[in-house]
C-alpha cells in the first residue's frame, strides 16, 4: 500500500521538476531576447544621435557659409563693413569676428590669385641693400612652393641669396637673359621654368597617388624623364614600359612618348598611336585615367 | 678567392662596427638568408671573419661581390669618412638633359679612356644620388680595392662630393666628370666635412631659409630665459630683430650639421704697440677655426642672443650664402 502511494507521488515530483526546469529555461531565453532587443535599441539610438549631430553640424556649416558669402559681398562692395552691419547679420559677437576674418581671408586669397594671374611678383625692400622677390608657383589651381630671390641692386644687379633648387639652371638663365636691363623678362622666364617644374613634380605625385596599377620605374630630380610600367590587357596581358620625355623644360607636357613591350606590334598599332597623341596632349595623371577607362591599360 | 681578395674582405669586415655587421650583411645579395643563419654573430670578430671567409670561399666570391658589400656599407654609413665638395662650372646647353644610363656608360667610357686599369662601379641610391666607386690601378698594378675613391653626384645639379681621392688621380676623375656631366670645368667648392648629408644640404640649399616678407611667420628658435617682464617689453623689438637677422643669415629650424669652419688669415698686422710686426711687408698669417657639434646652430644662437653683433658679419654669413667652410682672408676681402 505504501509502495503504491509512493509511485504516483514520485511521478508528480519528477513532472514538477521538469516543469520547473522548463520554466527556468524559458526565463533565461526571454532574458536573452530582451537583452538583444535593448542592445539593438541602444545601437539605433546612438546612430540617431550621431545623425542628429551631423545634421546640426551641416546646418551650422550651411548657415556659416551663407553668412560668409553675404559678408563677402558686403566686403567687396564697401571694402570695410561697419560693425553694425556685421552685428545685424550675426548675433554671437565672437562668431561674427571669426566670420569677418574668414571673409577677409577669402577675399585676400582671391586678390593674391588675381595678382599672380596678371604676372605679379611680391617684391619687398630689404634693409637698404636691395629687394627680395618671391615667386609663387601653382599647378591646377593649387598653390605649391614659393621661391625667393634676394637681389642686390647696389651697383650691378646681382642675386645674393635664393632658395631655388640646385637643378634649376639659374646661372645659365642669369647669363643668357639680360638681367641688368630687363629684370622683368628674367623673372618671367624663371617663373615659367619653376612653374613647369613644380607642375611636372605634382603630376608625378598624382600618378603615384591615384594609379596603383601603374609603376613609376624611373624619374629624375627635374622631372624631365618619366618611365612608367603598366599592363596592356588582351588575350595575352603584357607589361609595357612607357617613357615620357619632357625636353622643353618650360612646359608641363611631354615632348616625346615611347612605348616598349615584348609585343613588338604594340608600338606600331593604331590604338597606340591614339594613346600616344593623348599622352602628348594631356597631363600624364589624367591621360592615364582616360586610358584606363578606354581599356588600353589595366 | 686569392690572397688579395681575402685581405680586402678582411679589411672591410674589420672596418664595419660589430653592431652594423648583421644589417650590412643582410643587405648583401651575395649571401642568402640561410647562409646568414649559419654565421654566429656572438663570436669575436676575428673568428667571425674566418668563418665568413670560408663561407665566401665556398660560394665563389669575386671582387665584384666584395665591392658590392663595401658600397652597401659606405652608402648606408657615409659619415665615417671625410667628404670634399666640388662644383661644376659653365654648364653646356645639354647639361640638364643627362640621364642615368647615359651617365653610367659615358662616365665609364671617359674614365677608361684616360686610364684603362680602373675598376668602376656605379649605383643609384634611393634619394636620386649616383654613387661612383673607383679602384685605381696603372700599367703595372691591378686596381687597388683597398683604397677606392668614392664620388657622389646628384644628376642635373652642379655638385659632386668626393672622398678618398689622391692628388695623382684627381685630374683623371675631374676630366671624366666634366665630360660626362657636360660642363666646362670643375673647382673645389671649399667645403668639407664628415657629415655628407649636411654638406649636401648646405650646398644644395635644402634647409629652411628665411627671407624678409611682409607677413612674417613666427620663427622657431625661441629658447630665451624669462627675466624681468619690463626689461623684456623694452627689448622685445630688438630681440625679434636680432632673431630675424640670425635666421636670415643661417636659416630657420634644423640646420645642416656642419662641424667646422676655417679661416686662413693673410692680412697685414695692425697694432701700433708692436712696431716690428706692423711694419713688416709680409702678411701676418694665422688660422681661425670654429668647431661645434652643429656650427650653424651655434652661430645662429650667438647672433640671436646678442653674443655676436648684428648685422651678421659677411665672414660668418658667407658659410651659408656661399656654401663654404674654408676661407682665405686677405686684405682685399674674403
Amino acid at each position: 500500500m505504501a509502495d503504491a502511494m509512493e509511485e504516483p507521488r514520485k511521478d508528480v515530483l519528477v513532472h514538477l521538476n521538469m516543469l520547473e526546469m522548463k520554466a527556468n529555461h524559458l526565463a533565461v531565453k526571454q532574458q536573452e531576447v530582451w537583452q538583444v532587443k535593448v542592445g539593438r535599441e541602444e545601437q539605433l539610438n546612438a546612430t540617431l544621435q550621431a545623425l542628429i549631430i551631423k545634421r546640426d553640424q551641416l546646418k551650422a556649416e550651411l548657415k556659416a557659409n551663407t553668412s560668409l558669402q553675404n559678408l563677402r559681398t558686403l566686403l567687396d562692395k564697401t571694402n570695410a563693413p561697419c560693425e553694425r552691419d556685421v552685428e545685424d547679420m550675426e548675433n554671437g559677437s565672437e562668431n561674427s569676428q571669426t566670420l569677418l576674418l574668414m571673409a577677409r581671408h577669402t577675399q585676400l586669397k582671391d586678390l593674391l590669385h588675381a595678382h599672380h594671374l596678371i604676372g605679379g611678383y611680391n617684391v619687398l625692400l630689404t634693409k637698404g641693400k636691395g629687394v627680395c622677390v618671391s615667386i609663387a608657383t601653382a599647378y591646377e589651381g593649387l598653390y605649391l612652393e614659393t621661391y625667393n630671390l634676394e637681389i642686390n641692386l647696389q651697383c650691378k644687379i646681382r642675386i645674393s641669396r635664393h632658395n631655388i633648387p640646385p637643378f634649376i639652371p639659374l646661372e645659365t638663365m642669369v647669363k643668357q637673359g639680360n638681367m641688368q636691363t630687363d629684370i622683368r623678362a628674367f623673372l618671367d622666364t624663371l617663373s615659367q621654368y619653376l612653374n613647369a617644374y613644380v607642375g611636372r613634380r605634382q603630376q608625378l605625385h598624382l600618378v603615384k597617388e591615384i594609379h596603383n596599377s601603374v609603376q613609376v620605374m624611373e624619374s629624375n630630380a627635374l622631372c624631365t624623364i618619366l618611365v612608367l610600367m603598366f599592363t596592356v590587357p588582351g588575350e595575352k596581358a603584357r607589361a609595357a614600359l612607357c617613357t615620357l620625355e619632357y625636353n622643353d623644360h618650360t612646359q608641363c607636357l611631354p615632348t616625346r612618348v615611347l612605348i616598349e613591350s615584348e609585343d613588338t606590334a604594340l608600338a606600331s598599332s593604331p590604338q597606340w598611336k591614339k594613346d600616344q597623341a593623348l599622352l602628348l596632349e594631356t597631363p600624364v595623371h589624367r591621360a592615364l585615367v582616360t586610358l584606363k577607362k578606354k581599356g588600353s591599360i589595366a | 678567392m686569392d690572397q688579395s681578395m681575402k685581405r680586402t674582405l678582411q679589411r672591410l669586415i674589420r672596418r664595419i662596427p660589430f653592431q652594423l655587421l648583421k644589417t650590412t650583411l643582410s643587405k648583401w645579395a651575395h649571401i642568402l638568408e640561410e647562409d646568414l643563419l649559419l654565421l654566429d654573430f656572438t663570436q669575436p670578430k676575428c673568428l667571425f671573419t674566418e668563418n665568413l671567409l670560408s663561407l665566401c670561399e665556398g660560394k665563389g666570391t669575386t671582387v665584384k661581390h666584395i665591392t658590392e658589400l663595401e658600397m652597401i656599407y659606405i652608402i648606408e654609413n657615409p659619415n665615417q669618412v671625410m667628404w670634399r665638395a666640388f662644383q661644376l662650372l659653365d654648364a653646356r646647353e645639354d647639361a640638364p638633359s643627362i640621364e642615368l644610363t647615359q651617365f653610367k656608360e659615358q662616365f665609364k667610357a671617359h674614365l677608361t679612356e684616360l686610364n684603362s686599369h680602373v675598376s668602376i662601379k656605379i649605383k643609384k641610391h634611393t634619394d636620386e644620388a649616383v654613387w661612383i666607386r673607383i679602384a685605381w690601378g696603372d700599367n703595372f698594378t691591378k686596381p687597388n680595392h683597398l683604397k677606392p675613391t668614392y664620388a657622389v653626384h646628384h644628376l642635373q645639379t652642379p655638385y659632386v662630393f668626393v672622398t678618398g681621392l689622391t692628388v695623382k688621380h684627381k685630374p683623371l676623375l675631374n676630366q671624366a666628370l666634366v665630360l660626362t656631366t657636360r660642363y666646362g670645368s670643375i673647382k673645389d667648392a671649399s667645403l668639407s666635412g664628415r657629415n655628407l648629408v649636411a654638406i649636401r644640404d648646405l650646398l644644395m640649399r635644402q634647409y629652411q631659409q628665411v627671407f624678409p616678407t611682409k607677413h612674417p611667420k613666427p620663427l622657431q628658435e625661441k629658447n630665451h630665459v624669462p627675466t624681468n617682464p619690463n626689461i623684456e617689453k623694452e627689448q622685445i623689438e630688438n630681440t625679434e630683430n636680432r632673431l630675424q637677422m640670425a635666421c636670415e643669415a643661417f636659416g630657420d629650424g634644423t640646420l645642416p650639421q656642419l662641424q667646422k669652419a676655417v679661416y686662413q688669415l693673410e692680412t697685414k698686422f695692425r697694432d701700433n704697440s708692436n712696431r716690428t710686426l706692423t711694419g713688416s711687408d709680409e702678411p701676418f698669417r694665422g688660422v681661425v677655426e670654429f668647431t661645434s657639434t652643429n656650427l650653424l646652430e651655434s652661430l645662429r644662437h650667438a647672433v640671436s642672443s646678442g653674443i655676436a653683433s648684428t648685422p651678421v658679419t659677411p665672414l660668418l654669413s658667407s658659410i651659408t650664402q656661399k656654401g663654404r667652410n674654408y676661407f682665405v682672408v686677405t686684405d682685399k676681402g674674403v
